[in-house]
């Protein structure tokens, strides 16, 4: 049977959601941004499913599932923005984006 | 201790996971970056196999890996010109962010490991794909249906702000 504790599990989970979030903080293209993003709810996931693993009831499962779909949905809303924020600004870089008005 | 296989694939696709987030935080070249989180996510659908969670591994193929990655591959192909040669992002912040990281880090597994988490009883071996299918349609049904209406909304809704504005 599988010896590997769950706690390595959420050490794994949190190395991935604290490099998100470095991710997110630290570069300047808004792609690297939606790319911190997804791993930061892989993060969410991962903890979802460990949790699950004992559970006979799978509502962690569930729950990630869920996750899922609204990390493609948001996916998809968040490249349309990004599409429009370029044709508008010429560019992808977050410091450019400096106004409001549109 | 004995090393178990599960222990050897354990590591093995953690490493498969770690580096190439680590390669991601380095780089800065996108469409690298793109790729180096295919890696990452194929080893995260790995890592639920592991745990006994083969449907989630499928939906993390398809979903992430499969649907995701495209998007996002689109997103940088359509908002860069490769002629210039730009694919490339500069960092800033490097040392405060880091310090915020590598701090929540440091909190979050002493946490861990203080809370002494463990599992108890025995791994379930009920059929996933059954178990899930039956409770989406009686104990979540109105989650299922409000998730079906919000992915619906979020494709028309992608799909008219992506358009060419102007011929509305």
């Amino acid at each position: 049977m599988s010896a590997i504790p769950l706690t390595y599990y959420l050490v794994l989970s949190a190395f991935l959601l604290c490099s998100g979030l470095l991710m997110v903080l630290i570069k300047k293209n808004a792609v690297f941004v939606l790319l911190g993003i997804e791993l930061m709810l892989n993060a969410a996931n991962l903890n979802l499913v460990a949790f699950s693993k004992f559970n006979p009831n799978l509502d962690g499962q569930i729950f990630a599932v869920f996750s899922v779909v609204v990390a493609a949905a948001e996916a998809a809303i968040a490249l349309a923005i990004l599409l429009n924020i370029y044709k508008k600004f010429d560019s992808s870089d977050l410091d450019d984006l400096n106004t409001m008005e549109y | 201790m004995k090393m178990e296989i599960v222990d050897i694939l354990f590591a093995f696709f953690g490493a498969m996971v770690v580096l190439p987030v680590i390669y991601m935080l380095i780089t800065r070249n996108i469409i690298r970056a793109a790729f180096a989180l295919v890696i990452s996510l194929l080893g995260i659908a790995a890592i639920y196999v592991l745990l006994n969670a083969e449907l989630m591994a499928v939906v993390q193929i398809l979903i992430y890996a499969g649907g995701i990655i495209v998007l996002l591959i689109f997103g940088i192909m359509l908002t860069k010109r490769v002629s210039d040669e730009g694919v490339v992002s500069e960092h800033r912040n490097v040392i405060l962010g880091g310090a915020i990281a590598a701090i929540l880090l440091g909190l979050i597994t002493w946490g861990i490991f203080q809370s002494g988490l463990v599992w108890e009883g025995e791994p379930n071996t009920v059929d996933q794909v059954r178990t899930i299918g039956i409770s989406f349609m009686t104990d979540y049904l109105l989650s299922f249906e409000v998730i079906a209406f919000l992915l619906l909304v979020a494709l028309v809704g992608a799909s008219y702000l992506a358009k060419r504005s102007g011929n509305i």
